[in-house]
């Protein structure tokens, strides 16, 4: 079965959706209750767990919900307004495309022709959306928006240090949306405290994000059946287990933590071990007994009060440690492991080969290690010392009911999440046209954004290597060695292409494996050469030189020496002649440094939304102009929803007019409410909009199967069946 | 390859609460509850017809377990009431029954989530301000230096569990029983940390309930057989024992992820028996004179330690391990080899005991903070009910410990905290108005449907058809019998309050629960040191209360704020 795949369907589809997920978001959003099929019952306000639960059907809701859970992992928020604003998008594309069929197509036209033609309009409409988002967007981000952006650091100087009220605000207007309007205050502010807790310097705050995010489910503690407000910050870190054998001690103590068990046992893996008599294995059982007491002896004249392993422990080696006043926690997760190793910087005990050497072993302080009970469960509390800028700490999130409990740990997670990405530079680069015009859709166009580095990079290397190619190829000899040096800079080349670049002749190097081949072009250029020849070209021609671009210029100029030695020697004139094809465009990179924010309430929205109207006055193109005009408008529904329920000065209408009235008088604007928002964040649910947008338009058929598409390696599995 | 199934879409409802269907199931599970609340409740019988054994109980704890529930939002009610239970074992019904009042009265009202859930907290907050604070006219502190206090709140909770079926007389022995288990597992010396024993419940039952007792120490069951071939025990002033966590039957642990391989004419078997007598002689030359294993004792061994007359009980479980090492001072042993001497440990006699028709060897300490609390019951189910009655009760007291005070019961703390939160919204509702961007009206509205929650859990006390009312001095709560005259004098008809605190002599006026209340200013009913002395006291565990009015609104204003639910028909 096929089913024609139309914007039309999208609306539908998008609709329905954005009228459940629309009373979910903002301050005045309400919870939804799921039920999983095993019985458990889950709260949520997320819109990523809410369109996970609804387990749709439908093919292009399927692709949205991907979609947005893409752009979850990646950010960690907005996909209640993900939906909404793709709704109004879809549906301004509509009333636009319907104004224009009624004027362009007669009536006569078979529908089926009429479809496939509608399909290339759309895919019109798609390529314009992508030039919108990558060169119009970035371009009034920089030029008008970044001037109302507001700093969550306290001073604008070279230090930067966070601000706590500020930071109060953004998680505040945060958790509004995530959790229940009864805790969000109280949730907030716990997650505050903890963060400036963790804190150890006010330059590490970085560090401390990256490592919450990353072992977020080992750093909190979930109790059911106390009130939400028992919720509370522990010093230390919490293991969710007890203890094998707990002997108390003073003072700071000594800990090991260990990976295979102490005891040896009769036969590794993989191995034999023969038994020919009984005295054999009376004396090996002894062996095996004398060297597991050696070890815990050992372990004791070091001092080592705590015995951390990743694995069972027999009980042999539990009864010596309690006799040797050693305290073992057992069966460690990988994760527990990992973050204590990264928290103190101390690495796994190896245990020693033969008896009798015995060296000083890994060994790390700790200043109190205690049970701890919580809800008459026993947890294993140890205050690690920390050798980086995180101090350990642990939350322990109290609620009524598991589910609650699990809904303050995701936005808990989120809200990490969040600010990790708030606290990136966010790279901004776009083209400003001059005279020439024939050149907007050129190839060189790129944008690029720090934070997804390594994806967009290979990809305009991709882009740019056949331009560079055609430039060359006019230059005959030097071309091969253009081509050759790209090839070589380029380290994720596949295979198949450095076979077309032995041909190319250079005595120094002969391929044959992959693997050689990257390892002689290491030897010849430093590893980044890559990106920094790629963007070569773009760094010539830059106006706006900041610091970091120009030690990227000098690499680059070691990176000329190195292809002299390789080459024919004369490579500059080449490049001298591709930036002249440049010049007739400038580049402009620019950057919103870190930490961006805007008040609440749809400002954002509003804000862009001016600037693009403004914008479509001036712009010549029709079919850029009816884009942007779409994206001003679809961007106001946000705030609409926002402002649903308040009334008179505060309703939507009167709030928007007041802020175009301040923008056209360059006052400034005078938000309602308290609270900021990452911009950060926006401009990358923004572009994850459009993309989807574009994915949803170039669609033109929906072919429905009955088995999962297969994947490319099993073809010829089971064909017989 | 598995068949790949494509999971069904789910089924989205918005607006649940409005919903008939849900209210109608909503009102059974109140009506379930407040049948079953307080010493007079009724009992329900929860079987299933395919058989298996019956449970008649009125606890909360029996009741949610076994009652099925299958809509999310019921669902949501049963787990928070049994996740608070499991918390502090008390107050149950107490949580479950003011959050489905909260609810229905709140719909009742019909104002907005957003603000219902914004004032509701704020209530709260009040509540919980006022329970802690000094001036607090319903909580009493507990003097540890008499024990009446404690025996009536013990005694509180055993008459609030009418299916242990007990008359005066056993509530009597039973509440002090549960008292004496508790104290003996409070150390006699501490240093900085209180860290209290345990009290292990040993199953007696079809026996009198005044057969129930409590011992010092450990009872460990043993067959009749068995308990004749340890008799006599030789006299000693301490018996040495050791206690072991591995196991004694020879079988051979973990050998490793590689083979092994036995040549053939090798005996394994031998070569560990041979290791375990080993032992045997190691212990028989300590003088240890009780051997003890969670797991499996080889024969041979038995019949090793009992030829040296050392007794040897084997499969002790690990329930028993950590009481065991506590009472004997022993480490559990995980060798097979050579044993520390520091590992033993020792009782201060060790005696057969004859309860019932039962054998047990009792284990007598010389200092420690184990006990064994002896319970019989008639019947089954009465015995199920009655040990976890004592369960909750020495819970309660735990409780009381971290917190040494307690709430007045009987329906009085309710009554007492409605009277004040009117009072207070009545006489100070400028503060709560700003604070919550809402109208006099609105705060009116909503106070009355949280008052009359509260009142209302204190109105299911009563179950045969009398009158419940307050007074306008202390706002306590009354209760009449039932066909009283419908002129009468109160004073006459009226007695003592429902925590028997108050005396109907005094001069007071009363109202009934049902009729508009007028916002009075509660007073503190006597001088602490008169509560002391009076025996006859209801009272309530402070902490479990507490955390249970808080649960209560916490899971009515999440149900509340429920928009959709979306059930997952996998």
């Amino acid at each position: 079965m096929a089913a024609l795949g139309s914007a039309k369907a999208a609306l539908q589809v998008t609709e329905v959706l954005e009228t459940i997920l629309s009373r979910c978001v903002g301050p005045e959003g309400r919870q939804v209750l799921c039920t999983k099929p095993t019985g458990e019952v889950l709260i949520s306000r997320s819109g990523g767990c809410l369109l996970e639960a609804l387990h749709l059907e439908h093919p292009i809701a399927r692709m949205v919900v991907a979609c947005v859970s893409s752009h979850l992992r990646k950010t960690g928020d907005g996909a209640k307004t993900f939906i909404i604003f793709l709704c109004h998008l879809l549906r301004g594309l509509h009333t636009v495309i319907d104004k224009e069929q009624d004027s362009l197509i007669s009536k006569n036209i078979q529908t089926h022709r009429r479809h496939w033609k509608n399909c290339c309009q759309w895919k019109f409409i798609s390529q314009a959306l992508l030039t919108f988002q990558t060169q119009i967007l970035d371009y009034i981000m920089d030029h008008y928006l970044s001037k109302h952006f507001l700093t969550i650091f306290s001073s604008s100087t070279e230090e930067r240090t966070l601000c706590r009220s500020s930071l109060e605000l953004l998680l505040e207007a945060y958790f509004c949306g995530r959790v229940g309007r009864n805790n969000h205050y109280f949730i907030s502010q716990l997650m505050c405290n903890y963060f400036f807790k963790c804190m150890a310097c006010e330059s590490g705050f970085e560090e401390v994000f990256d490592l919450v995010d990353d072992y977020f489910v080992e750093l909190n503690v979930g109790v059911t059946g106390l009130p939400v407000s028992d919720s509370r910050i522990i010093a230390g870190l919490v293991l969710h287990r007890d203890f094998s054998v707990y002997c108390p001690a003073d003072g700071d103590i000594r800990i090991v933590i260990v990976t295979e068990t102490i005891q040896p046992l009769f036969s590794a893996s993989a191995s034999e071990f023969i038994l020919n008599s009984e005295a054999q294995f009376q004396t090996s059982q002894f062996w095996i007994m004398e060297r597991t007491k050696a070890i815990v002896k050992h372990l004791q004249s070091q001092n080592v009060k705590l015995l951390l392993s990743s694995v069972k422990q027999p009980d042999l080696v539990t009864y010596y440690a309690g006799l040797n006043g050693i305290s073992v926690v057992e069966c460690l997760s990988p994760e527990e492991v990992s973050l204590i190793q990264r928290v103190m910087g101390l690495s796994p005990f190896i245990l020693p080969q033969a008896s009798s050497q015995y060296e000083i072993c890994n060994t790390a302080l700790v200043k109190f290690c205690k049970p701890l009970i919580l809800r008459s469960k026993r947890y294993v509390h140890l205050g690690l010392i920390s050798t980086c800028s995180f101090i350990p700490h642990c939350i322990v999130l109290c609620g009524p009911v598991q589910g609650l409990v699990e809904q303050h740990e995701g936005a808990l997670h989120g809200a990490f999440k969040m600010l990790r990405q708030l606290f990136k530079d966010l790279d901004l680069s776009y083209m400003i046209q001059t005279s020439d015009q024939n050149h907007t859709s050129s190839p060189l166009t790129y944008k690029d954004s720090r934070e997804s580095n390594p994806l967009p990079e290979i990809v305009n290397g991709l882009i740019q290597r056949p331009y560079q190619g055609t430039v060359v190829k006019n230059k005959g000899n030097l071309a091969k060695t253009q081509t050759y040096l790209k090839l070589y800079s380029n380290l994720v080349v596949p295979s198949v292409e450095l076979e077309t670049c032995i041909p190319c002749s250079t005595p120094k190097v002969t391929p044959t494996d992959t693997y050689q081949t990257n390892e002689t072009l290491r030897c010849l250029a430093p590893t980044k050469t890559r990106t920094i020849d790629d963007n070569e070209p773009f760094i010539e021609s830059n106006s706006a030189n900041s610091t970091a671009e120009n030690t990227e210029i000098e690499i680059s100029s070691e990176n000329l020496q190195v292809t002299k030695i390789a080459g024919k020697g004369n490579m500059l004139p080449v490049r001298e002649k591709s930036l002249e094809m440049c010049t007739s465009q400038s580049y402009c990179c620019s950057t919103l440094p870190a930490g961006c924010v805007l008040p609440v309430g749809g400002n954002f929205e509003i804000l862009l939304h001016y600037y693009l109207l403004n914008y479509t006055r001036k712009c010549q193109q029709s079919e850029e102009s009816v884009v942007s005009m779409i994206i001003a408008n679809a961007l106001l529904g946000i705030p609409q929803v926002l402002y649903k329920s308040k009334k008179g000065k505060y309703s939507f209408p009167q709030i928007y007019i007041r802020t175009l009235r301040a923008l056209q008088t360059s006052q400034p604007i005078v938000s309602s409410q308290t609270g900021l928002e990452s911009v950060a964040g926006k401009y990358q649910l923004l572009t994850s909009v459009l993309q989807c947008l574009t994915k949803i338009l170039t669609i033109d058929l929906v072919i429905n199967i009955r088995r999962q598409p297969r994947e490319m390696y099993d073809q010829d599995s089971d064909e017989e069946v | 390859m598995s068949r790949l199934e494509a999971k069904k879409p789910s089924l989205c409802k918005s607006e649940p609460l409005t919903s008939e269907k849900v209210r109608a199931t909503l009102c059974v599970l109140k009506g379930i509850l407040t049948s079953s609340y307080g010493p007079s409740g009724r009992l329900k019988q929860v079987h299933s017809g395919l058989g298996g054994c019956v449970c008649t109980t009125s606890q909360s704890s029996a009741l949610l377990s076994n009652l099925p529930v299958t809509h999310p939002i019921l669902k949501i009610l049963t787990t928070s009431t049994k996740n608070h239970v499991s918390c502090f074992s008390d107050c149950g019904l107490f949580t479950a029954i003011l959050c489905c009042n909260l609810i229905e009265n709140v719909q009742r009202t019909g104002l907005t989530p957003t603000t219902v859930i914004k004032l509701n907290q704020h209530l709260l907050r009040l509540c919980t301000h006022y329970l802690k604070s000094e001036s607090c006219g319903c909580r009493i502190p507990v003097d540890f230096s008499s024990p009446q206090t404690l025996l009536c709140l013990v005694r509180s909770v055993v008459t609030s569990k009418p299916a242990c079926m007990l008359t005066r007389e056993e509530t009597d022995h039973i509440s002090a029983l549960v008292l004496k288990a508790f104290l003996l597992t409070i150390p006699e010396n501490t240093k900085d940390r209180l860290i209290l024993g345990k009290s292990i419940i040993v199953p007696l039952k079809g026996h009198r309930v005044l057969d129930s007792t409590v011992l010092p120490g450990i009872l460990i069951e043993v067959s009749e057989v068995q308990l004749m071939k340890i008799l006599p025990i030789k006299k000693s002033d301490a018996f040495k024992v050791a206690l072991f966590c591995s196991s004694l039957s020879g079988d051979l642990s973990d050998t490793g992820e590689g083979t092994v391989v036995v040549s053939s004419g090798v005996c394994l078997e031998n070569a560990v028996l041979e290791q375990l007598l080993n032992l045997g002689r190691q212990l028989v030359s300590d003088h240890v004179d009780l051997v003890m294993c969670q797991k499996v004792i080889h024969p041979s061994l038995k019949q090793f330690l009992s030829m040296h007359r050392v007794i040897a009980i084997d499969r002790v479980g690990v329930a028993l391990m950590e009481p065991l090492s506590k009472v004997t001072g022993t480490q559990p042993i995980g060798s097979l080899g050579s044993i520390s001497p520091s590992s033993y440990g020792s009782v201060k006699d060790l005696c057969p005991a004859k309860f019932g028709f039962k054998h047990f060897l009792h284990l007598i300490p010389n200092e420690a903070t184990i006990c064994s609390l002896l319970l019989s019951n008639r019947s089954d189910t009465a015995w199920d009910e009655l040990k976890l009655t004592c369960q909750t009760a020495l819970h309660v007291l735990q409780l009381t410990i971290k917190e040494p005070c307690v709430l007045l019961g009987g329906g009085c703390t309710e009554t007492h905290l409605a009277a004040y939160i009117r009072h207070k919204t009545c006489n100070e509702p400028e503060s709560i108005l700003r604070d919550n961007g809402c109208t006099q009206t609105e705060l009116q509205l909503l106070t009355e449907a949280f008052c009359r929650a509260l009142e209302s859990v204190a109105g299911s006390l009563e179950h045969d058809g009398g009158e419940v009312l307050t007074d306008m001095k202390y706002g306590h709560c009354w209760s009449s019998q039932a066909e009283s005259p419908s002129v009468v004098n109160w004073p006459d008809l009226l007695s003592r309050c429902g925590c028997g605190l108050c005396n109907s002599q005094e001069e007071l006026r009363w109202s009934f629960l049902k009729t508009t209340q007028h916002p009075i200013a509660p007073q503190t009913c006597l001088p602490h040191e008169a509560i002391g002395s009076s025996n006859n006291l209801t009272l309530d565990c402070f902490t479990a209360k507490l955390s249970g009015l808080q649960v209560a609104v916490e899971t009515a204003n999440l149900i509340l704020d429920l928009s959709y639910v979306i059930e997952d028909k996998n």
